[in-house]
């Protein structure tokens, strides 16, 4: 006597699979205590169900035919698979040639960029990046020959605050921004400003102090009520105060691999354009020169 | 054939957009390269954000493109998000912010201002059943001084009624200004200090945290921020609270940005190594 794999269902819905000896032809209905051996059941008592036999012909070929569509679903995602590398290698190869074409200025529209638009750039870099400072030192090289007239440095530990003597000696015409001003950049000249993480919140909070103390100070005793010192202007004031530049860049660069400006300076970056420019290991000078010509395309509305 | 074939298999329609789709999750993996690490590869698959931000950019030039009205544009905007605020939540997202109104949007014409506001009674007053069956706590944060006394009043009530719920917060930024919500912090500070509360020398980052619009969150600081329109700017919105938030910028248009565009952005989230300023 044959074992068979049974299936009891019903109304459509499986609810015991266990194995049968002795089995009366299919279209009759079975007790749950004519199955033998391991039965596993969701909770029906009493029930007398219908069965399906596992060695159905018809069920079978359904199990088949749900194999081969699965398999030739497995072949068209691997097709696509390498449709879209060989994309990706074509567009990767197309990129690399057209940054090497811009770098030579053989496209007009990079040839010439606006650059008075572009008064203040930041660039933040991942902290892995920022310890290769030579690629950091080529970036202001390209930067310097673009012809941008102020960069911010940023990384969240402060790597490149360390390595700021190296960096202004290797990169010609560069000055400290701290020691000439804002107003005061030589037009051949690019102003560094060196930023990390201690320049975002606790600098913030190291201004709040200052106005906390200012404001406790100017408290009326007959009413209690002090200045109103918590306004931009005052907050931006104390920043000053405490050393730190309240200049908002135009544009932000971001050099890693996440898509976020890391803790830059909150304070600073309201109306700040952030682009991602994938890893500085693999920068190109052409990616470069398209996202400054990008930015001057850019038309803000400030939320009016 | 391949695209009938994987339509019929996968049970979706079969349309320009899901090609688009399927296409965009298939080249996404080859970019796997790019973000994967050493240490954090694990923990990324299935990481789900706790809090997403949305600015609600592309109204108008929604409504440019079509020849109608910018109050048009507004109005589809706001059924974007009566359609899709359910799905925010899926798939273990505690809140969402929307950018809804920032404080610089006041110098818009005085007439599109109006309907925005009249836009948001509408939708309070619609919206708060559904709000309240699905378990959602409404928080709104910003100035509230220019905000109109009814609707000011409707935000009270509708915060009064879903104060209880813990599990989904939705927080609605009205005449919100980062800078804004960082002078006030301080602001409150400073009466704290006044009132023997705290000492000056107390205040740190963290009280400051405490202070901000966002504290009535229990996760305030986003984990993924989303603007519309292809802008890639975040324009005064959680600028202190923004530190490591990962930044999308998708072209789309606001109105046009449904359930399906919102689960590739997070798809896109959770491809992401999320470093928090350290070394991996």
């Amino acid at each position: 006597m044959k074992t068979r794999l049974v299936w009891l269902r019903n109304s459509g819905q499986t609810v015991a699979v266990g194995a049968a000896n002795s089995l009366p032809p299919s279209s009759a209905v079975v007790r749950l205590d004519q199955m033998s051996g391991p039965v596993y059941t969701v909770p029906v008592p009493d029930m007398i169900l219908d069965y399906m036999d596992f060695n159905d012909p018809m069920l079978a070929l359904s199990s088949w035919i749900g194999q081969i569509g699965d398999f030739g679903l497995d072949l068209v995602w691997r097709f696509i698979h390498i449709v879209v590398t060989l994309w990706h290698i074509v567009s990767g190869i197309f990129e690399s040639v057209e940054s090497y074409a811009i770098s030579l200025g053989l496209i007009q529209k990079y040839s010439s960029i606006d650059i008075e638009k572009l008064k203040c750039l930041a660039v933040v870099v991942d902290i892995e990046a920022a310890r290769d400072v030579s690629k950091v030192i080529e970036l202001l090289q390209w930067l310097t020959t673009i012809g941008v007239k102020q960069v911010g440095l940023f990384d969240s530990q402060g790597l490149l605050k360390k390595s700021k003597d190296m960096i202004l000696e290797m990169v010609p015409r560069s000055v400290l921004l701290q020691e000439t001003g804002e107003k005061h950049i030589s037009p051949d000249r690019i102003a560094l400003e060196f930023i990390s993480s201690s320049d975002n919140k606790e600098a913030v909070v190291k201004a709040a102090n200052i106005l906390l103390e200012k404001y406790l100070k100017s408290i009326h005793p007959e009413n209690g009520v002090g200045e109103n010192v918590f306004t931009e202007s005052h907050l931006n004031e104390a920043l000053r105060v405490v050393g730190e530049s309240v200049h908002v860049p135009d544009l932000l660069l971001v050099y890693g691999p996440v898509r976020s400006h890391l803790g830059f300076p909150a304070w600073r970056l309201r109306y700040t354009e952030i682009v991602h420019m994938g890893s500085l290991k693999y920068m190109r000078y052409g990616s470069l020169l398209k996202a400054i010509h990008k930015f001057t395309g850019v038309r803000q509305n400030y939320g009016v | 054939m391949p695209c009938l074939f994987v339509s019929w298999r996968l049970r979706v329609p079969l349309s320009i957009t899901n090609i688009r789709r399927f296409i965009k999750t298939a080249a996404s993996q080859c970019n796997d390269k790019e973000e994967s690490g050493t240490t954090g590869e694990k923990e990324k698959g299935g990481r789900m954000p706790k809090h997403v931000a949305i600015i609600l950019d592309g109204n108008r030039r929604w409504a440019e493109k079509r020849g109608l009205g910018p109050s048009q544009g507004q109005e589809a905007g706001a059924r974007t998000v009566m359609e899709n605020v359910k799905d925010y939540f899926s798939m273990g997202i505690n809140t969402v912010s929307l950018f809804a109104f920032s404080t610089e949007n006041w110098g818009r014409p005085g007439d599109e201002v109006k309907y925005i506001m009249d836009m948001f009674e509408k939708i309070v007053k619609s919206e708060m059943p559904n709000l309240r069956r699905y378990g959602v706590k409404v928080s709104v944060i910003g100035k509230r001084t220019n905000i109109p006394e009814p609707l000011l009043h409707l935000i009270g009530e509708a915060e009064e009624a879903t104060k209880n719920n813990k599990e989904k917060q939705l927080i609605v930024a009205l005449d919100y200004s980062g800078k804004f919500d960082i002078l006030q912090a301080c602001k409150s500070l400073a009466e704290m200090a006044k009132n023997g509360l705290i000492n000056v020398e107390d205040i740190d980052e963290n009280l400051m945290d405490k202070e901000l619009m966002t504290s009535c969150s229990e996760f305030p600081n986003p984990d993924l921020l989303i603007r519309t329109s292809g802008e890639q700017r975040i324009s005064n919105f959680y600028l202190w609270q923004s530190a490591y938030t990962e930044l999308y910028f998708p072209s789309v248009l606001w109105p046009d940005f449904g359930g399906a565009e919102y689960f590739e952005a997070l798809d896109w989230y959770q491809k992401r190594q999320r470093r928090f300023g350290l070394r991996v």
